[in-house]
């Protein structure tokens, strides 16, 4: 078999929310000689990536995308144990997420949360209604690389900005790459406060934040 | 022509060239249409918007004898966002005789029925004193707001917190569970408004917390209309398509998850919806033409196949207008002439 049906048939298991068969997958590609980097990269990936674009377009529900994420968890597990161990991929960057004191919708953020999860980031999900000493608290203890806070209402939205400011007290502001979301948060809104960037939907923010990582 | 004027979607102002307006209303139709598989726009329609944009005119408006009704969602609390201090039945009077307002609506500043439920005694004295001295039609709205049934808000397990632990079975029983409990408060409150004299109930945001809130709002309207068979029940939107949560839900038959607007409106019909206001959202980051090309294709769309007055939802980050806490002029109203011109649309 070529490689590029390797892939194909590694995104259908995906696509198809079927982990035996993508565990199955993973195994027989490995004994074809085929590298388990590639099969992560160009397969099980590009997968969870299709399976996310279908979720923004509401061709995918959350029940879905959840087991496609295990799906592809359980066939990265068997690739990498492939892996010699300096290839071993290493998590793409630990991020804190919480929305805001005083703002109790944790719905969109719970799906950036399950999103970037499955993207490969290690995420510490602090709830909602998180007072702002919680997220420091939280990403000193975790030695985060991104602190990400969602607002959904106006009345709450200066929580984010308060974040900025509190990260700045604390010396951590040039440590951390900080985002906000929410559906009243837009481009102007995190460049008035100092944010590094806003994220509109699940494929933006880790489009963005693939960006800053970088 | 020079530069032309217009805004993002965020309402922050940007110049276009003629052929970049005319490559994003081109390509804010054909997302919708991609996305909704529905007809895009045709080239007529794309150019009498390109004509709009590219007007000079800082206001513009539809032909006398055009006009359309305008109606209000949670007019009192609107006032108050602007820090303006004025009581709710104030608010009233003046949407009323200043604004313009065709209909009402009363609603509490929580804005949703799990918590006037204790309080809709007092809520129901509001409404007498509104009613008392205003003339339009009188709504009682509030959102179905699902979010508020699960735990520490509600008595149910969270399934924000369950699903991304795998137990998707627990989180789709507590959504289950919790259009159980959203439909009793929905008819309780409004059993109790329109027994007070309300015109009508507007369910408000329906949708936001995914398709078991959807479902508790058609489920609620079709008890409300078996009680109150005139009732006028509005039912307002969140999104151009239905968040599958759930996942699972279905009415009559048909899964609500993913549902675009076209669709949506159809199952409002079945429940015995009165008036439906369909929502586009904006997406913050593209302009404001390619936002309304996108919002005027979905909402076309659910024109097309209504039988039921269509109120479009258009304000703070829907319909085409920008997301700012006091939306533009300029664009607000290139939005709403361009929406009643080519969706032929009953109010907004």
């Amino acid at each position: 078999m070529e490689k590029t049906e390797w892939f194909q048939k590694a995104v259908q298991t995906i696509l198809d929310t079927d982990e035996d068969a993508a565990k199955e997958i993973a195994a027989k590609s490995l004994e074809a000689g085929m590298d388990p980097l590639e099969m992560i990269n160009q397969g099980f990936t590009e997968g969870i990536r299709k399976m996310g674009d279908l979720f923004e377009r509401g061709e995918v529900f959350l029940p879905g995308l959840i087991v496609a994420s295990e799906a592809m968890t359980a066939a990265v597990e068997i690739l990498e144990a492939a892996l010699p161990a300096e290839k071993q991929q290493e998590k793409k960057g630990v991020i804190v997420l919480g929305t805001v004191e005083g703002d109790i919708h944790d719905i969109g953020k719970g799906i950036i949360a399950t999103m970037l999860r499955v993207h490969g980031y290690e995420v510490h999900d602090i709830g909602r209604d998180v007072p702002i000493e919680k997220f420091i608290e939280k990403a000193k203890a975790v030695n985060a690389d991104v602190i990400g806070s969602s607002a959904m209402m106006t009345t709450t939205q200066i929580g984010q900005r308060k974040l900025e400011q509190a990260l700045k007290n604390a010396g951590m502001r040039d440590k951390v790459i900080t985002m906000v979301g929410g559906a009243v948060a837009t481009d102007h809104w995190a460049q008035r406060i100092g944010s590094d960037f806003f994220g509109e939907s699940p494929k933006d923010t880790i489009m963005k934040l693939e960006e800053f990582l970088k | 022509m020079g530069k032309i004027m217009t805004r993002m979607g965020s309402g922050f102002p940007v110049e276009m060239s003629e052929s970049q307006l005319m490559e994003d209303l081109s390509a804010g139709t054909e997302d919708a249409a991609d996305r909704g598989k529905i007809p895009p726009l045709s080239k007529e329609e794309l150019k009498y918007l390109f004509d709009l944009f590219t007007s000079t005119d800082r206001f513009l408006s539809v032909e006398t004898g055009k006009e359309i009704v305008l109606s209000y969602d949670a007019a009192p609390l609107k006032l108050m966002r602007t820090a303006v201090d004025v009581h709710r039945i104030q608010s009233l009077q003046i949407y009323e005789k200043l604004l313009g307002a065709d209909t009402l609506e009363l609603g509490h500043v929580d804005y949703s029925f799990k918590p006037v439920k204790p309080i809709v005694s007092t809520e129901q004295t509001v409404l007498e004193q509104s009613l008392l001295v205003t003339h339009p039609p009188l709504f009682y709205g509030a959102m179905p707001n699902l979010g508020l049934y699960s735990q520490p808000d509600g008595p149910f397990p969270n399934p924000s917190e369950l699903m991304p632990l795998g137990k998707i079975a627990a989180a789709r029983d507590a959504y289950e569970k919790a259009v159980e409990d959203a439909v009793k408060d929905i008819v309780y409150v409004s059993s109790a408004m329109y027994e007070s004299g309300a015109d009508g109930i507007n369910m408000d945001t329906t949708g936001a917390a995914g398709d078991a809130d959807f479902l508790a709002a058609l489920r609620a309207t079709e008890i409300l209309k078996q009680k109150y068979p005139d009732v006028c029940i509005e039912v307002g939107m969140a999104g151009e398509f239905i968040l599958g949560l759930h996942g699972e839900l279905d009415y009559n038959g048909n899964r609500l998850a993913g549902m675009y607007v076209h669709d949506q409106v159809k199952m409002a019909e079945k429940a015995g919806v009165t008036i439906f206001g369909p929502v586009v959202n904006m997406k913050s980051t593209r302009s404001c033409p390619w936002n309304l090309s996108r919002a005027i294709t979905f909402t076309k769309a659910c024109c097309e196949v209504a039988s039921i007055p269509i109120h479009v939802n258009m304000g703070m980050g829907v319909g085409g207008v920008p997301l700012t806490n006091h939306p533009p002029v300029d664009i607000t109203s290139r939005a709403s002439k361009a929406m009643v011109e080519i969706c032929r649309l009953d109010g907004l």
